[in-house]
């Protein structure tokens, strides 16, 4: 393969491994610098790309190892994330001032409900442990076989499918207990107070009913509801939509509240 | 040991100081799959209906605390005292120790087996206070078969 072919396939895979990197580290930043060591690291190593897998998947393994060095001294999220995040913005006085300069000076500053459940989604795959967040993220949203994440996380097959099984059947338990959109009990509601603060003019209650998984709030199948919300995820680039900038500094904020937390309770 | 048949029928013996559980089964699933199950503590209570919590790493001379639905107001304090991967793994107290062992037997196909045995030289004082536990052994292996065999078929 030559610099010329890769440099394209790499490019045609450019904005999936940026969102993915994104959404396991939480870091615009490190997702900047991950994807160009992953770039440098691959094109220095051309000649050893075997073909027996796809250069995506090659790819995709090198990221993979260079964001779980990133990780591996970082603590993994709570399930309550959105509440600590929560309690953390209200805090302080800056953060909705910023937040609302962005939702009406940026042309990427809409709040849309399906980019938040996108987010949430996010950080509650960090509540995980990392095997199980990345098998997940590749094979829910970026459709990798369980053979190819087996070579992108260097592990058996017996183990990816534990992997597999187990993080759906957790995060399908997670979003029952907390997420008020499927669950008249759930104890999160940031999808329609926040609704509420940028849309003001919004009928909430007609947004939401345009959302696939929470039309079916009542389905029995709880994993179907959880595959609804993957398809959600799988068409929004975090990087290129309509509230992107938005959802971006949600992340960001997120991601120094939770290292703030941990450093605290180490303390 | 007791010998036991691999059909997830527990067979408990009892003798003057020492009360011995067992059950066996055969199970659809490659060990490496069921080892995770059974060495991954704060994910028991998701696929063991028979566990209550366990906290603390399943690790080689690590504590665990695990409180079961047999008896949910104790908590057992209990030392892993055997961890061979995907073989053996062994825990226990000053009462007992409970023993779990993996083969396999086929392609795709592994034995598990979980032996208890509790007693002492004081037992006897005490042994009509612990309930049997044949069932709570039967729905802990039937459980861990479900579990261990749907993901074996993850696709």
């Amino acid at each position: 393969m030559t610099i010329e072919q890769f440099t394209t396939e790499f490019e045609t895979a450019r904005n999936h491994l940026k969102s993915y990197i994104l959404r396991i580290t939480a870091s615009v930043e490190d997702t900047e610098d991950i994807v160009q060591d992953t770039f440098i690291k691959a094109s220095g190593k051309l000649d050893t790309f075997r073909a027996e897998s796809t250069v995506k998947t090659w790819i995709f393994t090198i990221a993979s190892n260079i964001a779980k060095d990133n990780l591996r001294a970082k603590k993994r999220w709570t399930e309550n994330v959105t509440d600590i995040c929560k309690a953390k913005a209200l805090a302080n006085p800056n953060y909705f001032p910023e937040v609302m300069a962005i939702n009406q000076t940026s042309p990427h500053g809409q709040f849309e409900m399906k980019e938040h459940i996108t987010f949430c989604l996010t950080c509650i795959s960090k509540s995980l442990p990392l095997e199980q967040q990345i098998c997940m993220l590749l094979k829910e949203i970026y459709d990798f076989k369980v053979f190819e994440i087996v070579e992108i996380l260097q592990s058996t097959e017996p183990m990816v499918k534990y992997y597999l099984h187990t993080s759906r059947s957790k995060m399908v338990n997670i979003f029952e207990g907390r997420c008020a959109l499927i669950n008249k009990e759930g104890v999160c509601h940031q999808c329609s107070e926040l609704n509420g603060i940028f849309n003001p003019k919004q009928n909430f209650e007609e947004e939401k009913n345009k959302v696939e998984f929470v039309k079916k709030a009542n389905d029995p199948n709880r994993e179907h509801l959880l595959d609804l919300r993957f398809n959600i995820m799988k068409e929004i680039d975090p990087f290129n939509s309509n509230g992107s900038d938005l959802q971006l500094h949600h992340i960001q904020h997120n991601r120094d509240v939770m290292e703030n937390y941990f450093e605290k309770s180490d303390k | 040991m007791t010998t036991v048949t691999s059909n997830g029928k527990a067979l408990t013996t009892k003798k003057t100081f020492s009360r011995e559980t067992a059950v066996s089964i055969d199970i659809q699933a490659d060990k490496s799959i069921i080892w995770a199950l059974l060495t991954n503590a704060n994910d028991f209570p998701r696929w063991n209906s028979t566990v209550i919590s366990i906290e603390g790493t399943i690790a080689k001379g690590e504590m665990i605390k695990l409180k079961a639905k047999l008896d949910p107001k104790r908590v057992f304090k209990l030392k892993i005292k055997e961890f061979e991967a995907e073989n053996r793994l062994a825990w226990g107290d000053a009462m007992g120790n409970r023993v779990f062992t993996l083969k396999s037997i086929g392609n795709n196909l592994t034995n598990f087996t979980m032996v208890e045995k509790i007693g002492g030289p004081l037992f006897p004082l005490f042994a009509k206070m612990i309930p049997p536990f044949d069932e709570a052994f039967q729905q802990y292996a039937k459980d861990l078969k479900n579990e261990a065999e749907t993901i074996s078929k993850t696709k």
